[in-house]
């Protein structure tokens, strides 16, 4: 995309401005480089998946007539299983899965989003009460609760400094001195003690 | 010159093996169909235990054990906010929990329950300066301590980490169970994946409110498909005439399917914050209002890491011990994967003796 912008961009200097043929030019710039795309990530996954089978061809010849059934079969299937292993892990670092993968995570968000916007609508519609309405009764409850615990906060360190200079006047004067104050924390919420 | 013997020997041998191998899968295909009822009888947690403190979702464990604590300072386990916690006490045999207890540690374990759609809101602040301060506050003032010992694993390591970082006063010593600290490695394929340029996280918050478990199942799973998919069922298949490998396989993954979704601002800003900034390793990582400094642990640290953890790997808390400000810190580097770490054999056998005896030497 960005090879495209450039293209066009160089045109429109060489022009003067945005030219018919720019125009007409973009999409099959972005047509054939999106074939590119397909054809590099093709070659990419033809290339991991050669090496595997090799690999596991690799791992099935090394059979002994000695060695008992079992143990080969189990030698020969983890070998196999190695090298599948190894080209899989190798198939989940490249940029090519890591691409497909953020193209499905934006296909999922978008149906999400979509699916959450039409039962939205159908709530409000049928004047119930949306999920959405949910989220932003939740979220000024929860703004509420940092407010107040904030508030909570800056009286316990109040109480503290106020401890504390009675506790300094109070070993001047020899009165008793203040329990303390609890250390610096969230407010317990709903706690329950057993 | 070869024999007609030595050549009908490799042939039998075929034979018979062809012969013990079909019955043994005749007794291992018998034990299939009771498998769903035994999956169902799997006990949670092996240790006796009572809830002693709750808040919200959240439940604090204490394991009374069969004598009185030895030692002064109690011990809480912070588990991870994804999964159940009762991995660490699976089974007799495979319990973290119970090398403790038996050793007359005063042991607490943290459940942070399931958060619903209504808790997707909770940050890290909310976990760490609000339940686990308060948990922490809790036990010291039921055991009578000026502070307690927290022992992290995984995702609870990082954030038993950051809660020491914020309230150094109130921890004695700190042992960390394969926690992510520098999140820099591209070792793990998390850290891959995660990148920024590949994963919108704010996008993916603000569309599915929570992290679904499923979400986190498939991406645990996809970190060695081949394995967990393939070679898994294969290996229990081969030991399902063995009922200890039954049990042991079942206790396992009754635990391993049984995920939780994890708050949708907690994986917000875990992976904005850690995978995608490693904020942590650079002092700057903002937890509410505060701001996390390593430097300011000085307490005894234990920092045990799995030498073949997929999820973590070593290179992610490797650099912890040297971040810290602590005089008293040790690494021990286990060949274990992330389970294996806590409930593997040579865990069990040589990690947990040898990380009650430092624990004992300073509580």
């Amino acid at each position: 995309m960005g090879d495209t912008s450039e293209r066009e961009s160089d045109g429109q200097k060489r022009c003067g401005g945005r030219s018919e043929i720019g125009q007409r030019k973009a999409p099959m710039n972005d047509e054939q480089e999106s074939a590119n795309h397909t054809a590099e990530q093709l070659a990419a996954f033809q290339k991991i998946w050669g090496e595997t089978f090799n690999k596991m061809m690799q791992a099935g010849f090394t059979f002994s007539p000695e060695s008992a059934p079992p143990e080969f079969l189990r030698q020969m299937r983890s070998g196999i299983f190695q090298a599948l292993g190894q080209s899989w892990e190798q198939f989940l670092r490249s940029p090519q899965f890591m691409e497909g993968m953020k193209q499905c995570m934006d296909n999922a968000i978008a149906f999400r989003k979509m699916s959450g916007d039409f039962f939205t609508k159908v709530r409000h519609e049928t004047q119930s009460t949306s999920r959405e309405d949910i989220d932003a009764v939740m979220l000024a409850v929860r703004h509420m609760e940092t407010r107040v615990l904030d508030r909570v906060e800056e009286l316990a360190a109040q109480i503290e400094e106020v401890n504390k200079r009675l506790n300094a006047s109070g070993q001047n004067t020899g009165r008793p001195s203040q329990p303390g104050t609890k250390p610096k924390g969230r407010t317990r919420r709903n706690p329950r003690k057993k | 010159m070869s024999t007609a013997n030595d050549i009908g020997n490799p042939w039998a041998r075929w034979q018979e093996s062809f012969l013990t191998e079909s019955a043994a899968n005749a007794r291992r295909l018998a034990q299939l169909p009771s498998l769903y009822q035994r999956a169902q009888r799997v006990k949670k947690g092996a240790t006796p235990s009572e809830v002693v403190y709750e808040e919200d979702r959240l439940k604090v464990l204490h394991y009374p054990g069969k004598e009185p604590a030895r030692y002064a300072t109690p011990l809480i386990f912070v588990f991870a906010l994804v999964n159940r916690p009762y991995i660490l006490d699976l089974k007799m045999g495979r319990s973290v929990v119970s090398h403790f207890v038996d050793r007359g540690f005063d042991t607490y374990l943290i459940d942070w329950g399931s958060p619903t759609y209504a808790d997707r809101h909770l940050t890290i602040d909310d976990h760490v300066n609000g339940y686990l301060s308060n948990v922490v506050d809790f036990v010291r003032e039921r055991a009578g301590t000026p502070n307690a010992s927290l022992l992290g694993y995984c995702m609870g390591g990082t954030m038993s980490t950051m809660f020491t970082a914020l309230h150094q006063e109130r921890v004695k010593n700190l042992i960390l169970l394969a926690a992510g600290i520098d999140f820099s490695t591209r070792e793990g394929l998390l850290n891959l994946w995660a990148q920024q340029e590949y994963f919108d996280v704010d996008k993916f918050v603000d569309a599915f409110g929570n992290c679904p478990a499923e979400f986190l199942q498939a991406s645990f799973l996809m970190l060695k498909p081949v394995q967990n998919l393939i070679e898994k069922p294969i290996n229990f298949f081969e030991k399902a005439d063995d009922p200890e490998a039954i049990d042991d396989f079942l206790t396992m993954e009754t635990w391993l399917n049984d995920n939780i979704p994890v708050a949708g601002e907690v994986y917000r800003e875990f992976v904005k914050f850690l995978y995608q900034q490693n904020l942590l390793v650079q002092n700057k990582m903002p937890v509410g209002k505060h701001t996390v400094d390593l430097r300011k642990i000085t307490c005894p640290v234990l920092n045990i890491m799995a030498k073949n953890d997929d999820l973590v790997p070593c290179a992610q808390s490797m650099p912890f011990n040297d971040l810290v400000s602590s005089k008293d810190r040790k690494s021990l580097v286990i060949p274990a994967g992330h389970i294996g770490l806590a409930i593997g054999g040579k865990a069990q056998r040589e990690v947990w003796p040898h990380t009650c005896d430092w624990l004992s030497e300073r509580s």
